[in-house]
């Protein structure tokens, strides 16, 4: 049962500062006052979290082909299953740090391919890193120093609702200047455009996705001075192109999760090329909004513990580079691999379509909804046990720290306990 | 009382500086919690004997600056798939794989250390808005002891308090409050206050030049960080990579840097990139003459040089300042630029050494004339900015060049021949010694970082002992171990990595007025992304979460 805390309980002062584990922007200003309930989620908590803490009130039992079974013979049953694999898919990867090492040294053990559900955007990120480089910034920089704020498209209200509030339209700042003359503008379709707080002036240039790449390129010729066409597409973005360049800390925010497959590398690049640019003479930054679901986490275990970002598969021992999956997980489970293991910790389980068996991870909240062959029920990070998450901008880790006693084991448990049973009878 | 019952290493010749050890042939007795003991009183008390004959035994290497953890680090790993994929390692080489040679993965990174007789690695570099990431690396580094150095010195929180007056107890709480927040063993400066000048477009700033937007002088920051280091006892002064790297003429700023610490402890680092001169045609030459009569003139500084290599490698650092403009010579052609939090910054700029231009074979020059012409060897390090000079697996060939005059001058004119003209190296006859080399990379880095149970081979030491048979070729004999023991456990045995034990984390604490951290969280609540207490890495986050146990040094006395 979840404890209330009085005020004067030590443990109270744990019910501030609480740091959200549902999306990249890990805000970690959220409150309580009262136990942990769907009608009660922290105070500040966005709409998305709201969803993530909803879910994480409820329950369930592991199943074995959708029936319930004890935790025991649940474990059993997916450790019969990775003995028999000859090469599983770990997919999902929606875990806390201490999750993800668990998971890739499992994965080691099996030999499996390992692709994280954001793959894609993650993928997009790292042609433009390994073939052109960037200059970026993090979330305190721009709430500090940036006086023009350029949204590429991105719709926040979907993906990062608090962004604005938070980091863009707060009144203090180091650089009270920069604050004041402080602007945003999205460059975008129109449905995406924010929701912006009242104190912040917000201008919304329309512009399809597909043609963002080409905007940020007529803007960088704006920016050199190449003479361009007075009409159309030029003319409408050349008071865009004066704004940028007036400005002394320009960012510019894109998402690589929201971007189409065909247009992400594009823009993204043409943003990374336009910030190269001014840097050139003057001061500018890109910012991805990102690493949902542990993504920036897993991109960054992955890194640390095999040297590859992404696309990684371990064979006898031996790292087995894949090259760009770019969220081919099921086309890779239909062609090479033999069973699924999917993890999901802070949003419904999306699997991998293909006719193979499943193993899922997955807290009760977000287990898919056709039963599959294993369920193993686990706690979320940073509301049934502590954790680490990695931030969007890649820099920032917070702790997470458990909200009520845990209901389910963590992920990390439960893979330790399989590597533990795998190498016990081999 | 039961007998300890003791592991006897026999017959190998004994290095061991800081007990004045030179050579002599003697037993090493390992009791069973991975110390050193006395000999026991009878025969008895030996469990074990390991012979030794025609072995060097050291302690453990401790590498005092390589950048081995961290998100600069990383991000080097991901923008570097070529190096990755040309560098396998898999389980027939090392007890888990991984890959990368300039930017290893972590566990390989941990391996190679071990194999050449290295026991504790420390990262230099760490943001304090990065410590929980750099810690997580550093955690999944097996082997090694492991600390790390947090960086100060430009975030706007110091440069604001500067601007304003702050006392020098204000500052020193600030910084006691950094080191236990970030879990880290010591404070350094990056290219002080010129990082956070880049936010604000200055592109160069000088000793005495002011940061436009807070009025603050590089030479006030130095002077505010050393002072208080200083004052709260840290035995690791403040570690300094300085103004103007790889700027030509920047030996004037290194000299007046010494000059401008006036007395106060400080420890230089990579100051290879910081010797250069404009004499010559090409308007480049070597400053190491006079930066190493300063440093031997100064016995309050230390300094460690950042050779560089000839081949390809990687440049990663907090100075995005610099980086920015070593972008423009970064090959293969990418580059990775980052402002961080209102702390600091970071550049990864890939870069080949080649022994064919004139700036570069220099630069491999200055590196040896600084080696040879600092006359203390407990005040240099031998590092090469691990892997901004090259990676650390160069350290055995780094070590022959040293000890060995004949081999030196064999690769000496294989390089540029304007370049070799343009320097003294070849006059140079000085030979280490393996006495010396234990203490550039053993007792010498062990004693300036406070390590007092690390670095030697005496009674109450730790066990973390390198063994290497004696060879002739120095390079091969310190390029793989014959035995390496952490704590007391054999980890490497004829080069080979055979247990894979978590190292410590090495951490100091100084005292520090609540005041601060009040004063801090209303900055993080008003300024900040993170809330105050968020920021501060736990002790459990590294002895739990990480498995790392903590190793707590105590600073030397609070004024």
């Amino acid at each position: 049962m979840p404890q209330a805390l009085a005020p004067s309980s030590p443990l109270a002062s744990e019910q501030a500062d609480i740091a959200c584990p549902f999306c990249g922007l890990l805000c970690d200003d959220l409150e309580m006052s009262e136990a942990l309930s769907p009608k009660q989620p922290p105070h500040r908590a966005c709409p998305r979290a709201q969803l993530g803490y909803t879910a994480a009130e409820l329950t369930g039992n592991p199943g074995i082909a959708g029936k319930p079974a004890d935790f025991e013979a649940a474990l059993s049953a997916a450790i019969r299953l990775l003995r028999a694999s000859k090469r599983p898919l770990f997919s999902g990867l929606g875990s806390d740090v201490q999750g993800l090492r668990a998971l890739f040294k499992l994965a080691e053990r099996c030999g499996a391919v390992v692709d994280h559900m954001h793959s894609g955007a993650l993928n997009s990120s790292l042609r433009v890193l390994q073939s052109l480089g960037w200059h970026t910034t993090t979330l305190g920089e721009v709430q500090n120093r940036a006086d023009l704020v350029v949204i590429l498209g991105v719709d926040l209200d979907r993906g990062f609702p608090r962004f604005l509030a938070r980091h863009v339209a707060g009144q203090d700042a180091l650089q009270p200047a920069r604050r004041a003359q402080r602007r945003v503008i999205y460059l975008g379709p129109k449905a995406h455009a924010p929701t912006c707080p009242a104190e912040l002036p917000l201008e919304v240039l329309p512009t399809p996705t597909a043609r963002l790449a080409e905007s940020l390129r007529t803007l960088q010729g704006l920016l050199q001075g190449i003479p361009l066409p007075r009409t159309g597409k030029a003319a409408a973005l050349a008071p865009l192109a004066a704004r940028i360049k007036a400005a002394e800390y320009p960012v510019f925010v894109w998402a690589p999760g929201q971007l189409p497959a065909t247009v992400s590398d594009l823009v993204i690049g043409a943003a990374c090329e336009l910030v190269a640019q001014i840097n050139r003479t003057r001061r500018a930054a890109g910012l991805a909004l990102g690493g949902d679901d542990g993504a920036q986490s897993a991109l960054a275990v992955s890194a640390w513990l095999t040297g590859f970002g992404t696309g990684v598969g371990f064979s006898r021992g031996a790292l087995k580079p894949q090259g760009e999956l770019g969220g081919s997980a099921a086309a890779l489970a239909e062609g090479g691999c033999d069973l699924i293991l999917h993890l999901s910790s802070f949003g419904p389980a999306h699997l991998p379509a293909a006719d193979k068996p499943r193993i899922v991870l997955a807290p009760p909240g977000f287990a898919p909804r056709e039963a599959p062959d294993v369920y193993l029920p686990i706690g979320i990070p940073g509301v049934d046990h502590p954790g680490q998450l990695i931030r969007t901008d890649g820099v920032v880790a917070l702790p997470l720290r458990a909200l009520r006693p845990a209901r389910h084991p963590s992920a990390a448990s439960v893979l330790r306990q399989l590597f533990a049973a795998l190498e016990r009878k081999s | 009382m039961t007998m300890r019952r003791l592991t006897e290493l026999r017959g190998g010749r004994i290095y061991d500086p800081a007990n004045g050890i030179d050579g002599e042939r003697r037993s090493l007795f390992i009791d069973d919690n991975g110390y050193l003991a006395a000999p026991p009183r009878s025969p008895a008390g030996i469990k074990e004997t390991l012979d030794l004959e025609g072995c060097v035994v050291m302690a453990g290497g401790i590498d005092i600056h390589t950048h081995i953890g961290g998100g600069k680090v990383n991000l080097a790993r991901m923008m570097l798939p070529e190096e990755h994929l040309a560098s396998l390692v898999d389980r027939t080489r090392h007890p888990w794989p991984g890959s990368g040679i300039a930017t290893p993965s972590t566990l390989t990174a941990g391996y190679r250390y071990a194999e050449m007789g290295y026991t504790a690695c420390f990262e230099p570099a760490m943001l304090p808005s990065n410590a929980r990431e750099a810690h997580m690396e550093l955690a999944d580094t097996p082997i090694v002891d492991k600390g790390a150095y947090a960086l100060l010195g430009n975030d706007d929180f110091l440069l604001r308090r500067l601007a304003d007056g702050a006392s020098d107890s204000e500052i020193a709480d600030y910084i006691a409050w950094t080191l236990h927040a970030t879990q880290a063993l010591a404070i350094k400066v990056v290219n002080p206050g010129g990082i956070n000048a880049f936010k604000f477009n200055q592109r160069k700033l000088d000793l005495d030049e002011e940061n436009t937007a807070y009025g603050v002088t590089p030479r006030q920051i130095l002077l505010s960080l050393a002072r208080n280091l200083n004052r709260l006892g840290v035995s690791h002064p403040l570690h300094i990579h300085g103004c103007n790297l790889g700027v030509p003429g920047n030996v004037h700023t290194t000299l007046a840097t010494i000059a401008g610490l006036e007395g106060l402890p400080a420890h230089l680092t990579h100051v290879q990139f910081h010797s250069y001169g404009t004499e010559g045609d090409r308007k480049f030459s070597s400053g190491a003459l006079a930066v190493a009569e300063a440093v031997n003139r100064a016995p309050n500084i230390s300094m460690d040089v950042g050779q560089i290599m000839f081949g390809q490698t990687v440049t990663e650092s907090g100075d995005s300042m610099r980086q920015h403009a070593g972008s423009a010579f970064a090959s293969p052609r990418k580059s990775v630029l980052m402002d961080i939090e209102c702390d600091a910054g970071c550049g990864v700029v890939p870069f080949r050494y080649r022994d064919r231009n004139f700036v570069n074979a220099l630069q491999w020059i200055i590196g040896l004339e600084l080696f040879l012409g600092v006359s203390d060897p407990w005040r240099i390090f031998l590092t090469t900015d691990h892997p901004n000079g090259a990676p650390f697996t160069s350290y055995p060939h780094l070590i022959r060049l040293l000890m060995d005059r004949a081999f030196r001058q064999d690769m000496l004119a294989t390089l540029l021949p304007e370049a070799v003209a343009a320097s003294h190296l070849g006059s140079l006859d000085r030979e280490y010694s393996l006495y010396e080399i234990a203490i550039l990379t053993r007792a010498g880095p062990a004693r300036s970082l406070g390590l007092n149970t690390l670095g030697h081979l005496g009674i109450g030491a730790r066990a973390d002992i390198a063994v290497y048979r004696d060879h002739p070729d120095r390079e091969r004999m310190f390029s793989s171990a014959r035995y390496v023991f952490k704590n007391g456990q054999i980890v490497v045995k004829e080069g080979r990595v055979v247990a894979t034990p978590n190292g410590a984390t090495h951490v100091t604490r100084a005292d520090y007025d609540a005041g601060i951290t009040r004063t801090l969280d209303d900055y993080h609540a008003r300024f900040m992304s993170v809330r105050r207490r968020n920021l501060m890495v736990s002790d459990a986050e590294i002895e739990d979460l990480g498995g790392s146990p903590l190793c707590l040094h105590p600073v030397r006395r609070q004024a």
